[in-house]
């Protein structure tokens, strides 16, 4: 199993998930990397969950139109990706920043 | 007498109650999938299908509306899926139509109900009253469990086929890209509402037998489109392909 390593504020938050898997469907199904993903689309339009990738790149495909689209070239160079279009099917270590954001549990 | 099931043999039930009638198996999926449609017929899809999804967020604040309010979670993912319907990003019927133009049709002839099929017609009908109608989990159970968690496994067939065979361009099918990521959540977030609530023998057999015929409806609205629009179009060689298959 994949083992998801996602860096935020000096803090890593690590999981595993299955094989062939979108960070982003898996965490708005609550499941890890719920809660500490921010994501919103899942279009590859807002861009909520952009990422820089740390480790795990070499199995990513290149970047589709709709990354070029939203991040443009510059931030594709420095290793910035949107995982929301990306499955992942190794280890994978990524980087985002500022608070966690996204649809949230309410709290009762 | 019938048991209640554990949540993994509910599910398992519940996506074999799908399979029996999983709308890929329609002879107009089959000929989509196989690049045998022309622009027209997918034009006349877009203006069909439009009535069916474009009110996807009414059937679902209808269902929000009934649902008991302790079933926090369940609303909270109602009140979500219609948000992204809607407004999260692009309105998700705007590139539906924006597919439709790029098949030669308007957003006048989209938008215009007098171009449905009475079948779409009675699809549509089926939804509304599911929602407006039946315990809300159990109409979860037909829409979102029996209807929208097929989608992702229907367009990935079918979003290869517009770019390699008809040359769509990546913006044109948006519309199915997008509803790969957002469906896949949906779905399963469908099944997880369905399996935690539906916690007595009726319900679960209720569930099951709701998505049994939303399985079937979705059938229905695609075969009617396959003899409304396409079958007399093709050739006798192609239509035989098609339904051999």
């Amino acid at each position: 199993m994949p083992k998801i390593t996602i860096h935020r504020d000096g803090e890593a938050h690590q999981g595993d998930i299955a094989a062939d898997s979108n960070l982003v469907v898996l965490a708005g199904i609550r499941k890890f990397p719920y809660p500490h993903l921010s994501y919103m689309c899942g279009m590859g339009k807002c861009g909520t969950c952009k990422s820089r990738i740390v480790a795990g790149a070499e199995q990513l495909p290149e970047p589709n139109w709709r990354e070029k689209k939203t991040l443009g070239d510059e931030a594709l160079a420095e290793g910035y990706r949107l995982v929301c279009q990306l499955r992942i099917f190794e280890d994978f270590e990524i980087e985002q920043e500022g608070p966690v954001r996204g649809p949230r549990k309410r709290t009762p | 007498m019938t048991e209640l099931m554990s949540r993994e043999d509910f599910r398992t039930a519940l996506e074999t109650a799908i399979k029996g009638n999983t709308a890929t198996k329609s002879p107009f999926s089959i000929a989509w999938a196989t690049g045998r449609l022309s622009r027209d017929h997918l034009a006349r899809w877009a203006e069909n299908h439009y009535h069916y999804v474009g009110p996807f967020a009414d059937y679902l604040a209808y269902i929000y509306a009934r649902t008991p309010d302790h079933y926090i979670d369940a609303k909270d993912f109602l009140l979500q899926n219609m948000y992204e319907e809607e407004i999260g990003g692009d309105r998700h019927t705007d590139l539906l139509i924006r597919f439709a133009e790029s098949c030669g049709t308007t957003r006048e002839r989209v938008e215009n109900p007098d171009n449905m099929s009475p079948t779409t017609r009675g699809l549509q009908s089926w939804c509304y009253a599911v929602a407006m109608r039946e315990n809300p989990i159990v109409a979860v159970a037909g829409l979102v469990v029996g209807l929208e968690s097929q989608v992702p496994s229907i367009y990935r067939r079918q979003t290869p086929t517009l770019r390699d065979k008809y040359g769509f361009s990546d913006e044109e099918v948006e519309f199915f890209d997008l509803h790969i990521v957002s469906d896949e959540i949906h779905g399963e977030r469908g099944y997880q509402i369905v399996l935690e609530h539906a916690d007595t023998v009726e319900l679960q057999q209720a569930c099951l037998k709701i998505c049994g015929i939303g399985a079937q409806m979705r059938l229905l609205y695609t075969t009617a489109l396959w003899h409304d629009y396409v079958k007399d179009d093709l050739s006798r060689e192609d239509a035989e392909a098609v339904l051999a298959a």
